[in-house]
């Protein structure tokens, strides 16, 4: 509470006593009481009344302060009405009252946005599930009559298929606990998978993919997993060179599996690599692809990571790798004895 | 080699058609499902070797169909659906599925996945040996036989080669070659493509076999 504030508005209740003071001197003195008299009358008056001013003080004080430490350690402020005592005053009740309802107002307004949010994410997933019929129609026709142009179609087919996939990944990266399926799997298993993904887009442009292939095994979600695979590799055909080239190899450090896709593209410049899983970062790269880059691919892998528990890093020197680390869970071999 | 007999029960026409043509394609015998209300009756009458089942379906779905069809039959059955939430997955492993397959699939997946799954249910033992003219492909040794001399074949180099036996007598074009050998996981790029062929050449020299492998200049190869 600001104390100077509280003051100042007391100044009329001062003058107030202040007037009546004087007023009552006179009229005393206009009926003959002594000068000691007077002044005690006087002292006493004016020690009651700064003593009801310093307890009212204190006690709005006191009070004002544990509202707003309440409200310090509330973790969710517009819990604050609900959480506060009744005040006694009737004007602080009245203010009590207009709290709580624009809290409830408040409340209904953002589950009613909560909930049209939830509605929309599940369209969506319904969608991309839908779309996928036509989209595995196509690929076959395309893959039954197979010409230049089919090939042609197959690429384009693909890029769909990442587009929805990061739409569906995105809609469902809120809650990812909803959807997980943690699986001993083969690293590499997960590998071929994302490259037979990709395989016309990498045909398309020729790209020579070089496996150092082991048989590490980790524990993590494949669906997830094959899909920050496949955002990696769409990327390092996107910000290819001539002659390109993708590397799939693992590290093995202490208690760490880790999964390296090193490309000889363009490279990330040093001050853009802090910056390249931020939501929305294009970087130079983006903006002098051929097509515009959205940021949200790389943004989505590291929140899928994160989520994962995967680490995400870049480097990027005379190669750029991605290396996505995995913890090596004694616990769970334990388990499974 | 008996032919197999694949059952597709998938709603969507215009993928039940093609999938049919693509098994074909790919030697199978293809049978569909046009009518739900008598999946399993179809099930019964047709005996199918495999069953590729669709989750969202009319009348039952693919859940409900594998439980009926699990209690009268160990047939290998592949789900496939649009739906890649992992409830699904662990449903359709749960009430007896063999394999799961999101949409949209990968053919050459799809393929690999039915063979191994045929493999296992079926095991002939054959097939581990493929003749042409005087020579011999062992596919388990990863041997070339002629005249009683034999050449060890890398991974590649056994894959292209049991391609050009399996189209004996046809041109097989490079493109082709590469699409088979990244069917199995094999990435080969245009020059190591040539670099294989070319080691294949000397190895079969070695073993005093000339020009087994021909060149149509921009064709492809063949034998």
């Amino acid at each position: 509470m600001n104390g100077k504030l509280y003051w100042k508005q007391k100044i009329p209740l001062l003058i107030l006593n202040g007037t009546s003071m004087a007023a009552l001197t006179v009229f005393l003195l206009l009926n003959g009481i002594n000068g000691d008299s007077l002044i005690l009358i006087l002292i006493v008056w004016g020690v009651v009344f700064a003593g009801y001013l310093a307890a009212t003080y204190l006690f709005r004080k006191s009070r004002m302060d544990k509202l707003l430490s309440l409200a310090e350690q509330l973790e969710e402020r517009y819990l604050l009405p609900e959480m506060m005592e009744r005040p006694i005053r009737a004007d602080d009740q009245v203010f009590y009252q207009l709290l709580r309802l624009s809290g409830k107002s408040m409340l209904e307004q953002v589950s009613g946005a909560k909930r049209e949010q939830d509605e929309y994410r599940e369209y969506i997933e319904q969608w991309i599930h839908e779309i996928k019929t036509p989209i595995t129609a196509m690929k076959l026709i395309c893959e039954n009559h197979r010409s230049d142009v089919s090939k042609d179609l197959l690429v384009e087919l693909e890029q769909i298929n990442r587009y929805t996939e990061q739409a569906l990944f995105y809609a469902r990266s809120e809650h990812p606990e909803k959807d997980y399926l943690i699986r001993e799997i083969r690293l590499f298993d997960v590998v071929h998978q994302a490259i037979a993904e990709n395989r016309y887009l990498l045909r398309q442009y020729n790209v020579q993919i070089v496996l150092t292939e082991t048989d590490d095994i980790v524990y993590s979600d494949e669906k997830w997993l094959c899909f920050i695979l496949n955002q990696l590799i769409a990327n390092a055909v996107k910000y290819r060179t001539e002659s390109p080239q993708i590397r799939f190899f693992a590290e093995q450090n202490g208690n760490e599996v880790s999964l390296c896709i090193a490309d000889n593209g363009i490279g990330i410049i040093d001050s853009d690599l802090p910056r390249i899983f931020e939501k929305g970062f294009t970087g130079e790269n983006g903006r002098n692809a051929s097509q515009a880059a959205t940021g949200i691919g790389l943004y989505l892998c590291k929140r899928l990571c994160d989520k994962l528990g995967i680490g995400l890093t870049a480097i990027s020197n005379d190669e750029t790798v991605f290396k996505l680390s995995f913890h090596i869970n004694d616990l769970i071999h334990q388990v499974q004895g | 080699m008996a032919v197999y007999k694949i059952m597709i029960i998938e709603d969507d026409p215009v993928i039940r058609t093609e999938l049919k043509n693509m098994l074909r394609g790919n030697g199978y015998d293809a049978v569909t499902v046009s009518d739900f209300s008598k999946t399993i009756q179809e099930v019964i009458e047709l005996a199918p070797h495999l069953i590729i089942l669709d989750i969202k379906l009319p009348v039952a779905d693919g859940f409900s169909l594998c439980s009926e069809i699990r209690t009268f039959s160990d047939v290998p059955i592949v789900f496939v659906t649009s739906c890649n939430t992992d409830m699904d997955e662990l449903n359709s492993i749960m009430l007896g599925g063999d394999a799961y397959i999101t949409k949209p699939y990968n053919t050459a997946i799809l393929l690999a996945k039915i063979a191994s799954l045929l493999k296992r249910a079926y095991p002939t033992g054959n097939q581990e040996v493929i003749p042409y003219q005087n020579t011999f492909l062992h596919l388990e040794s990863s041997k070339l036989e002629f005249n009683g001399q034999q050449t060890d074949l890398t991974k590649n180099e056994l894959k292209i080669m049991y391609y050009l036996y399996k189209n004996a007598g046809k041109i097989c074009s490079r493109n082709d070659l590469i699409d088979f050998l990244w069917d199995n996981q094999l990435y080969v790029d245009d020059n190591a493509l040539s670099v294989n062929i070319n080691r294949i050449r000397d190895k079969l020299a070695s073993i005093g076999l000339h020009d087994f492998i021909k060149t149509r200049h921009r064709q492809g190869y063949f034998i």
